[in-house]
């Protein structure tokens, strides 16, 4: 019998087995239960038997953009402001994956390791999430947009606060179009992207901000020295246009009337190693990100690029690519004198007992001017409204701006866009609007909408 | 209104964070009452050298003589066989079994030919070496070895606190509903009625003195019972009436396995009646689920296959002699192999996966061969590579293993992500009996009911619950060297392991751990035929504990 002993010692193999696929689940279980518990087809979550209640999302001003009613995600009560919304609030579905709902589907799912998405009282255990954006002001971004696809975004540049993202096309969370995942004409591309944060476009004239950063810091006797602007310049064989013919023109005025005659020959001859740096100082290339959520990197490299394709990227074209988010943050940092405060949307997560576990507060990013620049800029930029856009746009702002139009080709019209500040203290907004394939021109499309934006946020104090 | 409805609300996560610390308090004093239980390894009776008078103290049941190093007494003896006879205890005394030695063995002087009888003082000689026989009291400085049960607990308080914890579960599903229910007291006062029943027949008509193991088996199966209850009340019935029938095959099983020659003369006709039940459920059955392991007798329908797993491991256990005369595993191996081919027919690789664990374990048990091991599995290997080349479909239940959340949609892991969701949404507690959304999935209640544990129960209780059963399996293992007979160890370690490789394939195959194979859960699965057969199970290893057979002698 002592061998029959012995041999049974195969059961601990059978054992040992046991306690590795014991330890496989539970490991995974711990690491991952969150991901697996929050899933849409999950009817603890989305159902009516309903054993938890999901939190609610709410903005500035209390008013409620998401709640669980009787088992079913409900949106705020007027379509204009759903859509508006639904880029920073997301989809039931969770397909926007930049949305709250997705990023922090667990706080307001109030899943937690121990009560798993169940509650004890029987009550809702999910987290609200106040948000800073104020629903009103996205709303009117949304239908100033119209039917258009584009972007707006404008935050408090002392404070961080987020006040506007908007991005379109769109779609009623509540009343999901039946099209929405078979349509194949594209009316519905990029729906499920906030543009915001997640895309980039040709900045075009955007981008020569970058460029005067370049030539502020490189040429000592910029402001006395002048470009003359016979509507085209041949660089390396290819012409680069203007609109009109400008004549001898300032620095100042090079930039109010966007000249890329005298801009292609800037950059050129500063040449692309300080292109290159001056760029990569301010922030391209790299990715920025609001609570957690990663901004797109945008594009610039003119490393072996030719003395033309120097030249155009002097002019936010060649392969240069702009994203919103990191626009906003650039024109935060002109407005702060190079350090921006970076924007931040959620403002506080609260339990249902009242605990916040989570509180948005200004951070500090990094420097993306040097202060002499950005001091420069902004008079640069202001002396665009006055002598180009016209300051009646944004009457008693004192706003500081840039357009650009960023040509795409393949048969559309360009990108227009419009980004600045306010160099008002009483009024600290920094904003982005860019509107696709525009007829129009910049301050048409763009800027009238970022017009009307300003002036609501000025008000609406 | 509100109020009260809250108060509920807490009163039911009250009770669901206490219904899993009572079951693993429970279980953890049914398993130390259980170690308590097992007797000391002292020898009742020596032997004693009659030229150098050297004592041999005889330590278990069943004793191999030889001079092989692994015999549990091993004679220095050249004129020796490697395995010489054996020596064993019996009810009618002890009985010594020749085992095809050259020399013969010899009591008394008179040749050993069939099972003879051993008496205190008696000389048994092998080869050059002459041994006698003496009680463990007749030597000096031996002191005789009482028996001696002992209890952490008193049986009945176990059982009490088993009936504690379903009357918890079942106040449970009486408030899942928005209104009070009282329906699921009777499913809840039959489960009470059998255990107690078994109980008062155990202790008090047969005069056992442990009831830990059955304890156990009703805590799991209370836990099923329960869920069911908050899921398909006309399952639950179903399952009870299996449980009834399950109980009456332990039972049965305990008595025919109470006399060793009757085990050993029946062996081969279970095993024919078990080839016999193949070939009619290859006949007959109807095909369920992409198996066809179903017969329909009447309104009931049956899974052969169940009942095959008891004979299985019947016809698979031996006593030390005749392990010791016939050496080779040919038959079993025969035998292994016509069961497996017949489920491959079925096409219940699941089931085919479980018989081939046993084969193992009794293989390996039986031989020590870890060339039969490694060649048997080398087999399989070759068998699986076959199938999956020609059976294409079974290959697809492997394609999204380990990529379940690729396949959330489809069937190949629509299942497995329910379970995986449902499990992480209950937490440690459950979210409650009857309160789950997984039971709205197909197999619900049998293959993916670890999910449902989960979920309804919570990760403690459902983590409990499979550790009792792994427990099962290492406690068959402990009882190896104490029971009455290496029949007995063998079908209890067979009979363990295969318990828990069940529980394996269940939990891990719903969990996406291990690929998916459909089978069920020992104890908490829905499942008639199922039901009977973990019984059955349950019925080796309490055989394998050498209490069971006390007791009888006791009352003579």
């Amino acid at each position: 019998m002592k061998t029959t002993g012995f041999r049974s010692t195969i059961l601990y193999v059978l054992g040992a087995g046991f306690l590795l696929g014991l330890g496989v689940f539970l490991y995974g279980f711990c690491t991952d239960g969150g991901k697996w518990a929050l899933q849409p087809f999950n009817r603890h979550i989305t159902g009516e038997s309903l054993s938890s209640g999901e939190g609610r999302v709410l903005d500035r001003n209390g008013t409620v953009l998401a709640e669980t009613k009787d088992g079913n995600r409900v949106y705020a009560g007027d379509a204009a402001t759903r859509r508006a919304m639904l880029h920073t609030v997301g989809d039931t579905n969770g397909y926007i994956s930049t949305g709250v709902q997705h990023i922090f589907r667990a706080e307001l799912s109030g899943y937690n390791l121990v009560t798993g998405l169940t509650s004890p009282t029987g009550k809702a255990n999910g987290s609200d999430i106040h948000l800073t954006l104020d629903s009103s002001l996205c709303k009117l971004a949304r239908q100033q947009l119209g039917s258009r696809d584009g972007v707006a975004a404008l935050y408090n540049y002392q404070t961080g606060e987020l006040l506007c993202m908007v991005s379109t096309p769109d779609f009623d969370p509540q009343n999901p179009p039946k099209d929405l995942n078979t349509d194949k004409t594209g009316k519905y591309s990029g729906v499920y992207l906030n543009k915001v944060l997640s895309s980039t476009f040709t900045p075009g004239s955007v981008f020569k901000l970058v460029t005067s950063a370049a030539a502020i810091e490189n040429i000592p006797n910029l402001d006395s020295r002048t470009w003359k602007c016979n509507g085209s310049v041949t660089i390396n064989g290819n012409k680069i246009t203007d609109v009109h013919s400008y004549g001898q023109l300032s620095f100042k005025k090079a930039l109010a009337k966007s000249s890329n005659v005298a801009f292609s020959q800037i950059a050129v001859e500063l040449g692309a190693d300080k292109m290159q740096a001056e760029a990569d100082r301010m922030g391209f290339n790299r990715s920025f990100s609001m609570d957690g959520i990663p901004s797109a990197k945008d594009h610039y490299s003119v490393k072996g690029a030719a003395p033309d394709g120097l030249g155009w990227s002097g002019v936010g074209q060649y392969t240069d690519l702009a994203n919103p988010f990191h626009m906003l943050v650039l024109m935060g940092a002109i407005a702060n004198g190079g350090t921006p405060v970076m924007p931040y949307f959620v403002q506080s997560v609260t339990t249902p007992a009242g605990i916040t576990t989570k509180q948005g507060e200004a951070k500090t990013g990094p420097e993306l001017v040097a202060p002499d620049t950005a001091s420069r800029l902004t008079g640069y930029m202001r002396y665009n409204v006055t002598n180009g856009y016209g300051d009646g746009l944004f009457p008693g702002l004192a706003v500081c701006a840039k357009t650009g139009t960023g040509e795409v080709g393949h048969g559309q019209h360009p990108n227009c866009w419009m980004v600045g500040f306010s160099s008002r203290q009483q009024t600290p907004y920094a904003f982005v609007v860019l509107v696709e394939n525009s007829s129009s021109g910049s301050v048409a499309s763009a800027g009238h909408i970022a017009s009307a934006l300003m002036k609501a946020a000025a008000g609406g104090q | 209104m509100k109020i009260s409805s809250e108060w509920i609300s807490v009163f039911l996560f009250a009770l669901r964070v206490a219904v899993p610390l009572l079951f693993i308090s429970t279980a953890w004093r049914c398993f130390s009452s259980m170690r308590l239980g097992k007797r000391r390894e002292d020898p009742v009776i020596v032997l004693e050298n009659t030229v150098t008078h050297k004592i041999i103290p005889v330590l278990y049941w069943e004793n191999s003589l030889g001079r092989s190093w692994s015999c549990d007494i091993v004679l220095h003896d050249q004129t020796a066989s490697r395995a010489h006879a054996v020596l064993m205890r019996r009810e009618s005394g002890w009985l010594i079994s020749d085992t095809n030695s050259k020399a013969g063995t010899f009591v008394n002087g008179r040749k050993v030919k069939d099972k003879t009888p051993v008496l205190p003082g008696d000389v048994i000689s092998m080869g050059a070496t002459s041994l006698r026989l003496k009680r463990t009291a007749d030597v000096k400085g031996m002191k005789p070895s009482k028996p001696r049960w002992r209890h952490a607990a008193a049986p009945s308080r176990l059982l009490a606190s088993a009936t504690l914890l379903q009357a918890l579960l079942c106040a449970q599903v009486c408030l899942a509903g928005s209104r009070p229910d009282p329906e699921p007291l009777i499913p809840f006062g039959l489960l009470l009625a059998m255990e107690w029943i078994l109980y008062g027949y155990s202790i008090h008509l047969l005069g056992h003195v442990s009831f830990e193991l059955e304890t156990l088996a009703f805590l799991l199966t209370g836990v099923g019972v329960m869920l069911l209850c908050g899921t398909n009340r006309k399952a639950a019935y179903t399952q009870l009436a299996a449980v009834a029938a399950g109980i009456i095959v332990f039972r049965f099983l305990i008595w025919f396995m109470g006399d060793l020659d009757r085990v050993m003369r029946w062996r081969v006709a279970i095993g024919a009646l078990a080839i016999l039940l193949f070939a009619v459920n290859l006949a007959f059955a109807h095909t369920r689920n992409g198996s066809k392991n179903w017969i329909y007798v009447g309104p009931v329908s049956i899974q052969p296959s169940e009942f095959i797993k008891i004979a299985f491991v019947l016809v698979g256990a031996s006593t030390l002699d005749r392990l010791q005369t016939y050496k080779n595993l040919t038959g079993f191996i025969a035998f292994s192999a016509v069961c497996m081919g017949a489920l491959f027919l079925m096409k219940d690789f699941g089931t085919a996966c479980i018989f081939f664990a046993t084969f193992l374990i009794i293989a390996f048990m039986r031989s020590g061969s870890l060339r039969t091991i490694l060649l048997a599995c080398a087999v399989a290997v070759f068998g699986a590579f076959f199938i999956l080349k020609f059976k294409p479909y079974v290959a697809e239940r492997f394609t999204s293993w380990g990529h379940v959340w690729e396949h959330v949609n489809d069937s190949g892991g629509y299942q497995q992500v329910r379970v995986l969701s449902y499990a992480a949404s209950g937490g440690l507690f459950g979210v409650g009996l009857g309160k789950g959304c997984l039971k709205k999935v197909f197999a619900a209640t049998s293959d993916l009911v670890f999910g449902m544990l989960c979920e309804e129960l919570g990760l403690l209780l459902a983590v409990a619950a499979v550790i009792v059963i792994a427990a099962l399996a290492l406690y068959a293992r402990s009882l190896a060297t104490r029971s009455r007979s290496t029949l007995y160890s063998i079908s209890a370690c067979a009979a363990g392991g295969l318990l828990l490789f069940q529980a394996c394939l269940n939990i891990f195959g719903a969990t996406d751990v291990l690929p998916m194979t459909g089978v069920t859960l020992p104890f908490i699965s829905l499942g008639g035929s199922s039901m009977v057969s973990v019984w059955g199970m349950l019925a080796f290893i309490k055989a394998s504990d050498e209490r069971t057979y006390a007791a009888r002698r006791h009352r003579k």
